[in-house]
């Protein structure tokens, strides 16, 4: 069979190339020239025609090295190579790639692929180039093995890419998790610090019980603001985590609290007012509620509503199972004067049911303000 | 569990160091305090008996608890962290695998944890 009845889907050359030289910059000559020099390893025919224009459209820098010729030189690069690199075909060609390495460059990885090709295996490396105008860049080079249709090695493949802007933002991205890590540690240390001295003060005053209370409501805090840190930086946090975390210390039992909310964003400043409220509605129930008899439950649940066109957060706090509910007189008790106010000064409203067997809180926090605020 | 027992306080900020001393003595302890390694260490060899300890693992200047706490492993005496170093938390509290409480906690709490461990 003959290259040119082999050639079937190719239309005429001559023609074809002027119109797409004309219309199109970017149109790449190589791929074409390289095939008609090497007619020994069939990138002819209709193949041949399909690797040229695979090899010209591809954004992917790619050349071909003859590891039968002395110093395995490229015999072919595409037009993305020499975008990538910055040389022309005559200052590529018949070279080896290591005129792309510099100063810089780990030798390490070098030794990768000349052991690679020694080998005849493939390797993929990330190593620093450098362009003709000495600019660098960050290249992950593939490369690896062709063989003809006998089994017989006849070419390196070499594709790279520059992954500079990819290696940048991995480092920053690795950078920031570390920033968050130690911004993490040191706000629990401070919130350490400040227990420290609360209880210091308290001990040397003799209040040590009003050093505790002050505590447990610093840690309570502490814990809310803590599952925050990973996405605080949009303004907008996760409010399950946190109030997960504030209930945490009280759930040693699980069957006695039962978290049924789901996943609900809410303006970062709503945390301060709603995890305190759950601190207070959950010590209170550890004290006279559904945690201070043997099988008292808490069910906790929040969701979205709109109200008057603003979105609203409701969490509702039911208490069951307890045996002899008595509802307070007064509204009496700090922990109840903090929420009434936090919750109203955050523009929300608490409503207290007792029902016969244990008390139910639903708290109304308007969650539509924007996270300046 | 002995009446008084010893117990070293191992936490380089000293603030946290006195709130779980004051604790620790509210119990009846008789304590040991180091705010790093060496003084750690000074305690670990002039002490005639040590019956548990309370390691911050983060210690400052890069430095861990775990030079004190392989000791303690050596000598059976029961540990268990206060830390609030989620990279630690990862490493080091793993590798050792003793009960860790994360900062903040009340340091009653600590305290009583920690003599738990001498109970079981």
């Amino acid at each position: 069979m003959t290259d040119e009845s082999e050639d079937v889907s190719a239309p005429p050359e001559a023609p074809q190339d002027a119109v797409r030289g004309a219309r199109s910059p970017n149109f790449d000559p190589s791929p074409k020239a390289f095939r008609e020099t090497r007619s020994k390893d069939r990138f002819t025919g209709a193949s041949g025609v399909l690797f040229e224009q695979a090899m010209a459209q591809t954004r992917m820098a790619i050349c071909l090295c003859d590891p039968s010729e002395k110093d395995v030189p490229i015999v072919f690069a595409n037009r993305a190579f020499r975008d990538l690199t910055g040389y022309d075909d005559d200052e590529i060609l018949g070279n080896n790639c290591r005129f792309l390495q510099g100063p810089e460059t780990d030798r390490a990885q070098v030794a990768k692929i000349a052991d690679a090709i020694e080998r005849e295996d493939v390797v993929v490396v990330e190593l620093l180039n450098y362009r003709k105008d000495g600019t660098s860049f960050w290249n992950a080079l593939h490369m690896g093995p062709i063989y003809n249709e006998h089994g017989e090695l006849i070419y390196f493949f070499g594709s790279q890419w520059n992954v500079s802007d990819v290696r940048a933002a991995r480092a920053e991205e690795t950078h920031a998790r570390e920033m968050a890590r130690e911004l993490s540690h040191r706000m629990k240390n401070m919130f350490s610090v400040i227990s420290g001295i609360v209880n210091i003060t308290g001990r040397m005053r003799g209040i040590e019980k009003e050093a505790r209370e002050i505590n447990d409501r610093v840690q309570a805090l502490a814990r809310a603001y803590e599952t925050t840190l990973d996405n605080a930086s949009t303004g907008y946090i996760e409010i399950g985590p946190a109030i997960r975390a504030i209930l945490d210390p009280y759930s040693s039992d699980e069957s006695r609290l039962k978290v049924l909310g789901n996943g609900l964003r809410v303006p970062f400043s709503t945390v301060s007012g709603i995890g305190l409220s759950l601190h207070e509605l959950a010590a209170n129930a550890t004290k006279h509620g559904a945690w201070s008899g043997d099988d008292g439950l808490v069910e906790v649940d929040w969701y979205q509503r709109d109200k008057d066109g603003i979105p609203h957060l409701l969490v509702e706090w039911r208490e069951s199972g307890v045996q002899d509910v008595i509802e307070p007189t007064q509204s009496a008790g700090s922990g109840n004067t903090i929420i009434d106010r936090m919750i109203k000064y955050g523009g929300g409203k608490t409503v207290r049911d007792w029902h016969s067997d244990g008390l139910h809180v639903t708290i109304t926090y308007p969650v539509g303000l924007t996270p300046a605020q | 569990m002995t009446m008084h027992p010893t117990i070293l306080l191992l936490e380089d900020e000293p603030l946290i160091l006195i709130d779980l001393e004051f604790a620790a003595e509210d119990r009846g302890c008789n304590v040991l305090a180091a705010t790093d390694i060496a003084k750690a260490m000074v305690h670990i060899q002039n002490s005639q008996r040590i019956d548990v300890a309370v390691l911050d693992v983060d210690l400052g200047g890069g430095t861990t608890c775990e030079p004190i706490a392989h000791k303690l492993d050596d000598m059976g005496v029961p540990y268990l962290l206060h830390s609030g170093n989620l990279n630690r938390k990862d490493e080091t509290v793993q590798e050792l695998g003793v009960r860790h409480i994360p900062k903040p906690a009340d340091s009653s709490f600590v305290i009583e944890a920690a003599l738990d461990t001498i109970d079981n």
